[in-house]
Parts: C-alpha cells; structure tokens; sequence
C-alpha cells in the first residue's frame, strides 16, 4: 500500500497534533500568575500548527490525490487498534481550518483576565482532540479524539461563559455525550460485523457490509454525529452552547467542533454505510432542509446577536447535511467546501460579536444601534461575516452554498427550493441585524468606546482575508477537496 | 514441598497479620511506628504476589488452583491494600485503641479474598469468602467520630451478610445433589449436560446471589449505600477496591465454568445488569453525600461490568478483568481525594468540595481525572474499560444491551460532572482551610493521575495480559 520511504518522512501530522498536546503541558507548568507569558507561548504554538498546517496544505500532491503522509502503527493488537493518521482531500482542508480558528482564537483572547492558565490548558486540550478527529483514520482513535474534544467544553464555559453559563454548559455537554452513546455501539457494532479484528477505517470499507448492517450502523452514526452538527431536531444545546460560552470558545465550538459531526457522517457513515446512505439519504435532506428554514426564521426572532449567529450556524450546517445527503460530487464538493467556509465565518462573526460585548458588556440588538459611527473597524467584521453568511459573491460561502443548492435542486426540487426560501429569509434576518446593531441612530451610550486596536483588530482580519482569499480563488480549495470526493462518489 | 512456592502470597499475608496481631496485644503502640510498618509490610506483600504472578499449579487436593487468573486478582487485591494502607496515615474515624487491630484485621480480608479468587472447590470458595466477609463485619463498626458509635451499620452488614451466604451455601447445596461433586472442575465437566435441571440453575443463581451481594449488584445492592456512608472512609475505600476485585473475580470464574450457554442464565443477567446499571446510576443523581454516591454508582459499574461476563466468551473475561482493574484504580483515586479532603475521617458532602481547585489543585485534579474515568470519557482508563466491555458484547451481537449501557454512562456524567462542578467553579460559602497534602500523598496522587491516563492510552500489554489470564480460566 505504502512504499518504506513514505512511511519513513517526517511524521507532519504527529507533529501537528503535539503542537497541542506539548502546548497544553507547557501551559501546564508556567506559573499561574504569568500570564502574559502563558498567552505568549499559547500563541506561539497556535501558530505552530498554522505554520506546520499550511506547510501541509502546499505540500499536498492534488495530481496524485488519494491519502498521503501516511503514519500507521499497530496499537492494540488483540483488538486491531491502529494508530493511522493520513489526510486526502476531505480532511485537509478541516486540519486548516483548525489551525486557522486556534491561532485567531487564542489571539483574540489576549485580553483575559480570569484563570489564564487553565482556559488555555483545557482550549488546546479541546483542539488536540479536534485536531485529532481530523487526521485519524482508525475508528478507536476518531472515537477517543471526539469524546476528548467535547468534554472541555463544560469548564470552558462554564467558568468563563456567559448568559446562563451553568445550564448552556451541562446541556451542551449532555447532549453531545448523549449523541456519543450512540456513535461508540455504531462504531462497535460495524466492527464486531467486520470480524472484529481490524479498526482500520480502509480495511473495514474493503469488507463491505450487509445492507442491514449498514442500515443499522449509518442511522446509529448519523443520530449520534448529527447532534454535534446541530441536526435539527438535535439542535436545540446549539444556540444555547454558543450563547453562554466565552469568545474563543465559541469561535472554536462553532468554528471548528460542529464541522466534526458533519465530518464524522461523511467520513464514518458515508464511508462505511454508502447503502446505509442511500437508505437513509430521504430523511437526511428533509432534517437539513428543515434545518435551514427553521434556523432561518428563528434567528429572525432574536434579539441577542449570539442568539442570531447560534441560529444561522444551524442553518448553515443544514446545508452542509443538504449538499451531503445529494450523494453528488457537487453536492458533497459544496459540502465540504461550506464546513470550511461556515469555520472562518462564525469564527469571525463570535469574534467580532466578542469584542463588542467585551467594551459594550451587551449584545442585546436593541441596546445596541449606530456602532458603525463610533467603532466602524470593529462592525466591518461583522458585517463582511454577515455578507458571507448571506453568501455574497467573493466571499468563500458563496461558491459553498452555490454547489450545494446547484445539485440539491437537481437531486430534491422540492426541498430544495424550500432550502432556497431558507436562504433568502437568512439573508433578511442578517440584514436587518446589521441594520438595526451598526446602522440608524447613534447610541451615545457607547459613543466613547474607543475602535478596536490593530493588535486585537489583526486575528479578525486575517480571518477576513481567508474568507475573500478563498472567495476569489475557490479553485485552490476545490482542487484538493475533489481531489478525495471524485473517487469516493464513484465507489457509492 | 515445591508445592509451597504457589502459596507463598497468602502465606505473607498470614505473617503480616499475626505481626499486628501482636502489636495489638502491647499496651500503648507508637501511632507512627504502627503505619510505617504496615506501609513497609503492605509494600513488600505487592512485590512478594508481582513475584509470584507466573506461578501456577494445584494445592490441597486440588482444592485450590494458582493460574494467572488467580495471580492476576491478587495483584489487583495486593495493590488495593497497600493503597487503602498508604492512605491510613492518620486514620482519624478509627477508635486509636483499635488501630492495630485495624490493620490485622485488614490483613486476613485480604487473605480471605486472595483464598477466594484461587478456590476451585465450592466449600473452600465458602470457607474463604466467610473469612474476608466476618474481617469486614468487624472492620466496619470500628469508627468513632467524636464519641459516635457506628453499631448500627455494622448489624446491618452483617445481618444482611449472612443471609446472603445463606443463600450461598443452600444454593451449593443444590449443585452438589446435581453433580455429585463440589470440585469445580468435576462441576465444570457435568453442569453443560444437565445446565436445562432448574435445580442446576436454582443452585446456579442461588450461589451467585453470594458473589453478586459481595459485589453489590442489584437486587442484592441494599447494605451498600448504607455501609459505604458509615463505615471509616478507609475502610470504604478497601470494601470499594480491594472487596469488590475479589467479587468480580468470583463472579467471571462461577458464570465462566457454568460452561454451555444457558439462555436462561444469559438473560438473567442481561437483565440484572440492565437494572444494575440504571437502578444505580439514577439514584445517584440525587445523592449529596459523596460516599453514598460513589456507593450507587459502584451498583452501577457492577452492571457494567456483568456485561463483559455475561458474554461468556474469552474477549468478555479479559474485559471484566481490565473493567475491574480500570475500577480499582479510578474508584482509589477518588477515595484518596475524600480521605484527604475530610482530615477528620468524616464523612465527605459534595458542597464541601467547593473551591479544591485552589486549596488543592493536585487533588482537584486527581479528582477530576478519577471521576472523567469512572464516567467513561477518554483518555482515562475507564474508557478503555467501557470500550473493551462494549466491543465483546457486540462481538455476542448485544447491541440494544450497549446502547443502554452508553446511555447509562451519559445519565452517570451528570452527577460525576455535578461533584466536578463542586471542585472547580463553586466558591465556598465558608472559606475552608486549605488541604494538607503531604509529600507522599502527592506523589501518590501523581503516580494515579499517570497511572489513569497511560492505561487508558497505552491498553495494549495490559490488554494482552488480561487476555492470557482469561484463557487460563479453567
């Protein structure tokens, strides 16, 4: 399968993950009250990752496709437990995008104040999983990395959470390890079927499953990963999670941990269970397609800006299901493509929403009004996040959601079209957001708030310039993600 | 007289007995003299049963067999006493006449326990289990708080106790008029031919009744709460580690020579498992003192662990082994915490946790780390142990049985993240004193942390090892 040369490389992808696990020790043992050193070096490995991850992304081989840097080892032997880390098309551009939202994350997160060393401890404890979830391509380990990203979630919020920190936190993190209840026995259950010798992602797709099986096994891992991609119904922790949680936590939860349950339901259940797919693929679109409108038309009921963002998150990671459920190459292309760009967007969007509670201590819409007059950088953020919500052109979103909606029309007129209508109520309620928080009258209340600094300003512009980046040069990204989906549509 | 060699372990731990035994007969002991001999004694019986680990053969007219199974547990057993000693330094809930006493008594349970998971015939299974049983009926009426008597509970274990090993002995009784032998190995070679008798099975479930009372399982749970909140946190912690190893022990060796699948069986025990599991975790939900609700969960990881056993494959055995060895070390870790936490040896309410991440950040995060693992969250230990639970009861085709043992895993993260809560993010209301933690308790507190997180990542020897103890299963 693999020469001896390529296993014997630089092993990149450990690197990656140690650049977390190396991260949180290294916090671990500098003194608590240092903390201007703690988010120095927190910072320094963030941006390790970043530099070690786009190093990956350029040294891709599109031409060749297929997994490379490959690093496998037997783990457990009696079990078939290997440790097997590679990336393809898929997953590279989430091991980005991971990069991408820790280091604007921990930057925007320079001004905390409140147990420092413990907030980032646990954060790259979070990201090692993330992180992990992403370059894993053995299910044992996909397992481990997703219960380690979820549960510092709970101290994350609720020690530095906000509105109802205690509830949003137990809720979201019952739920989550609820939709887990039901993805280990899947996980189980698709091996003990294999024989049970082998967690090998690849060995186990050689063998190819009953019908049955793969019935049973694609709705266990569906339900259980689409909690955490805010499925609705299962949405329901979603907006409340992100409301109460702090700004990097929310910026990486909503950034980076929901595109892992879309991830899972593509890389474990359409994987394994592409005629478990088939079967299931009808009632897949209906969820997403109800999840678009639904989050659509209650985010236009918020007045609370995260509240806003929360909902149209599940909106868009309803388009996500919609382009996966197409079995299409366009379809699953857009899918993707969407996880990356709905990342950079919310990332920006909770950061920006972040500064301004930070300085305004509300973000109340109606509290707010006219901030575009006295921190006009500050309320561009958002509003070039709000315009790649909407899925204007230039913007990353826009070729996403148009791939999406292209093959969802194709392959569900119906629901696709109603999709649509979700679209362009999202785009009203967006509007009308921006409208009401950054134009209209002047709010004096805020009027001496001064703009954000260009130290503060610089991770959210470099989210920005991802966003437009990869809006203008869609190819760059398409490339590598079609690199992986052309041959797994035709092996459906 | 080569023949001595296997039984050298149990042989130790008679010594060390009669050793406090006569400590206990002098007048007035040096309370530090006293624990530094038991710590040394405890140490050195860990090495002297690691040493023995690979021996194996049969004693006393084949009454007793030494196989790595049996080695395995008393590993286990070893390790939990000298745990449960190591955390005696202060040994406050204990009357300070009684303290040698305390430790002899000690001492035989775990010779009690180590006869047990060796015996291979059933009147040798009873003598043992009585003699780790009445160590215990003494042990727990021993604490004083402040003049406080604690007779109460102490009745209730044992009155409970012994109806339970009069079950037991009926229900060998009833195996033996079937089989006409009380050597399990005979036993072994009858039972699958006439396992469809009721009376096999009567005399079958009637002898589990004993280990699943030891093991506190549900329906047979109801002296645990109870024993747990009044006996000495120490002495909790050895009826929670050490007493619960040599259970599961019983428990994987009785249902795995019951040899032919009985579906009656199996069904049977799916089902105590089922209500184990869920009986346990839900009342726990409301439980405030930390004692009594480490005691209902422990009715729940029972039922965990019955799953691995009810598979009666090899894969099932070697994962009830990890589970309980995986159990041993979470469940210590938190008992350490409480020991430390409640200086005075009483007993612990989960709002006085509030704050220990600053008045002990070690001990807040073995805490943490213990209770993450008894909930089953990965990177722990406990995870590991659930997985390989799981995988062999899929591997038998149990998929419902799993799915409602993951919810039950997610019901019980409520009340774990509840006490975790208590640790890190509530303030105290009362500013408590910082905890003292020794050096040596650090280090322990160390060695756990480590020992939690390099088990549940690094499973592979171990699991190759709980493996081979299971094939040596008779």
């Amino acid at each position: 399968m693999m020469t001896s040369m390529e296993m014997a490389q630089f092993p990149i992808l450990t690197a990656i993950l140690m650049s977390t696990i190396v991260g949180m020790l290294v916090i671990l043992f500098i003194p608590g009250d240092r903390t201007r050193l703690i988010k120095q070096v927190s910072l320094s490995f963030a941006g390790l990752g970043l530099v070690l991850c786009l190093w990956l992304y350029y040294a891709y081989d599109v031409q060749k496709g297929g997994l490379q840097f490959v690093e496998r080892y037997l783990w457990v032997e009696s079990l078939g437990i290997y440790y097997f880390n590679a990336v393809d098309g898929i997953n590279l551009p989430m091991l980005l995008l991971t990069s991408i939202v820790l280091f604007t994350g921990v930057w925007t997160m320079w001004d905390l104040e409140l147990r420092v060393k413990e907030f980032f401890a646990l954060t790259y404890l979070l990201v090692a999983g993330v992180y992990g979830v992403f370059m894993s391509m053995d299910l044992f380990w996909i397992f481990v990395w997703y219960d380690v990203s979820l549960f510092p979630m709970y101290p994350l919020i609720a020690i530095w959470g906000g509105t109802r920190k205690e509830y949003g936190a137990m809720k979201l993190t019952l739920y989550l390890l609820a939709g887990s209840a039901l993805i280990l026995p899947g996980i189980l259950y698709l091996w003990a079927q294999g024989g049970g010798h082998t967690f090998d992602l690849f060995e186990l797709q050689a063998m190819g499953f009953s019908p049955l099986v793969q019935k049973v096994a694609f709705i266990m891992l569906y339900l259980g990963f689409g909690i955490l991609a805010a499925a609705w119904p299962f949405h329901t922790w979603s907006p409340v999670g992100h409301v109460a949680a702090p700004t990097a936590v929310s910026m990486i939860h909503a950034g980076v941990l929901m595109k892992l349950g879309a991830y899972g339901i593509l890389r474990l259940g359409m994987t394994l269970c592409p005629e478990g797919l088939a079967y299931w693929a009808d009632l897949m679109a209906l969820l997403a397609t109800i999840g678009i409108v639904y989050g659509a038309f209650v985010g236009l009921a918020q007045t609370d800006l995260k509240y806003v963002i929360g909902y149209s998150s599940v909106s868009h990671m309803g388009m996500v299901g919609l382009g996966l459920s197409t079995m299409t190459v366009n379809g699953i292309n857009g899918a993707v493509f969407q996880m990356f760009a709905h990342g950079v967007m919310t990332a920006l969007f909770f950061s920006a929403v972040g500064y301004i509670y930070d300085r305004t201590h509300t973000k109340m819409i109606p509290d707010l009004g006219g901030l575009s007059k006295t921190m006009p950088v500050a309320s561009s953020f958002f509003i070039v996040a709000a315009f790649a919500g909407i899925g204007v052109p230039c913007m990353a979103s826009f070729w996403a959601e148009l791939l999406v909606f292209i093959s969802a029309v194709k392959t569900y007129p119906v629901r696709g079209i109603f999709a649509l209508l979700g679209l362009v109520v999202s785009a009203l309620f967006m509007l009308r957001v921006v409208q009401k928080t950054f134009y209209g009258e002047r709010n004096e209340r805020w009027a001496h708030i001064p703009d954000v600094p260009l130290f503060l300003a610089t991770p959210r512009i470099i989210l920005v310039g991802v966003i437009i980046f990869f809006g203008l040069f869609p190819k760059l990204m398409l490339d590598v993600i079609q690199s992986a989906v052309v041959p797994f549509v035709s092996s459906l | 007289m080569m023949k001595w060699v296997l039984f050298v372990p149990e042989l130790f731990y008679v010594s060390m007995a009669l050793v406090f035994f006569l400590f206990s007969l002098r007048k007035k002991v040096e309370q530090k003299l006293l624990y530094n001999t038991a710590v040394i004694l405890g140490a050195v019986g860990l090495v002297v049963t690691v040493a023995f680990a690979r021996q194996h053969g049969m004693l006393f007219f084949d009454a007793y067999r030494v196989d790595l199974f049996s080695q395995v547990f008393k590993v286990f057993l070893a390790l939990g006493t000298f745990w449960v000693i190591f955390a005696c330094s202060e040994l406050r809930g204990v009357n300070p006449r009684q303290h040698s006493e305390f430790f002899m008594l000690i001492s035989i349970c775990t010779l009690g326990m180590m006869m047990l998971v060796s015996s291979a015939e059933l009147l040798t299974i009873y003598i043992s289990i009585e003699l780790s049983s009445y160590a215990l009926y003494l042990l727990v009426p021993m604490r004083r708080i402040s003049g406080d008597l604690y007779v109460e509970t102490g009745i209730k274990y044992f009155m409970i106790g012994v109806t339970a090993s009069a079950f037991m002995i009926f229900g060998i009784s009833f195996i033996f008029g079937v089989t006409k032998s009380t050597y399990v190995a005979d036993i072994a070679r009858v039972l699958p031919t006439v396992i469809s008798e009721p009376a096999a099975i009567i005399g079958l479930i009637l002898t589990l009744c004993g280990f699943f009372f030891k093991q506190a399982l549900f329906p047979f749970h109801s002296w645990a709460p109870d024993v747990y909140q009044g006996a000495a946190n120490q002495v909790t912690t050895y009826i929670a580690t050490a007493s619960k190893m040599a259970a599961a022990a019983m428990v994987i060796r009785f249902v795995g020579f019951s040899g032919g699948e009985s579906s009656l069986l199996v069904q049977l025990l799916i089902t105590l498992s089922i209500l184990s599991m869920t009986f346990g975790n839900l009342v726990a939900i409301i439980q405030k003192d930390l004692k009594r609700l480490l005691a209902y969960s422990s009715i729940a990881h029972a039922g965990y662990m019955l799953i691995g056993i009810l598979c009666l494959s090899e894969r099932g055995f070697s994962s009830a082994v990890y589970y309980a060895m995986a159990y041993l070390v979470m469940n210590f870790a938190v008992f350490l915490v409480i020991i430390m936490v409640a200086e005075d040896g009483r007993n612990l309410q989960i709002k006085e946790l509030a704050g220990l991440h600053k008045r002990s950040p070690i001990l807040a995060l073995t805490l943490m780390l213990g209770l993450f693992g008894l909930a089953g969250i990965p990177p722990t230990v406990g995870f590991t142990g659930k997985f390989l639970v799981f995988a062999a009861a899929l591997e038998k085709g149990y998929l419902l049985l799993v799915i409602i043992g993951m919810i039950n895993a997610t019901i019980s993260l409520y009340y774990y993240l509840i006490v975790i809560k208590a640790a890190y993010l509530l303030e105290p209301v009362n500013p408590y004193p910082p905890v003292r933690v020794d050096g040596r308790s650090r280090a322990m507190s160390m060695v756990l942390i480590v020992a939690m997180v390099y088990l549940g990542l690094f499973p592979d020897r171990f699991v190759a090892l709980t493996e081979a103890a299971a094939r040596s299963l008779p």
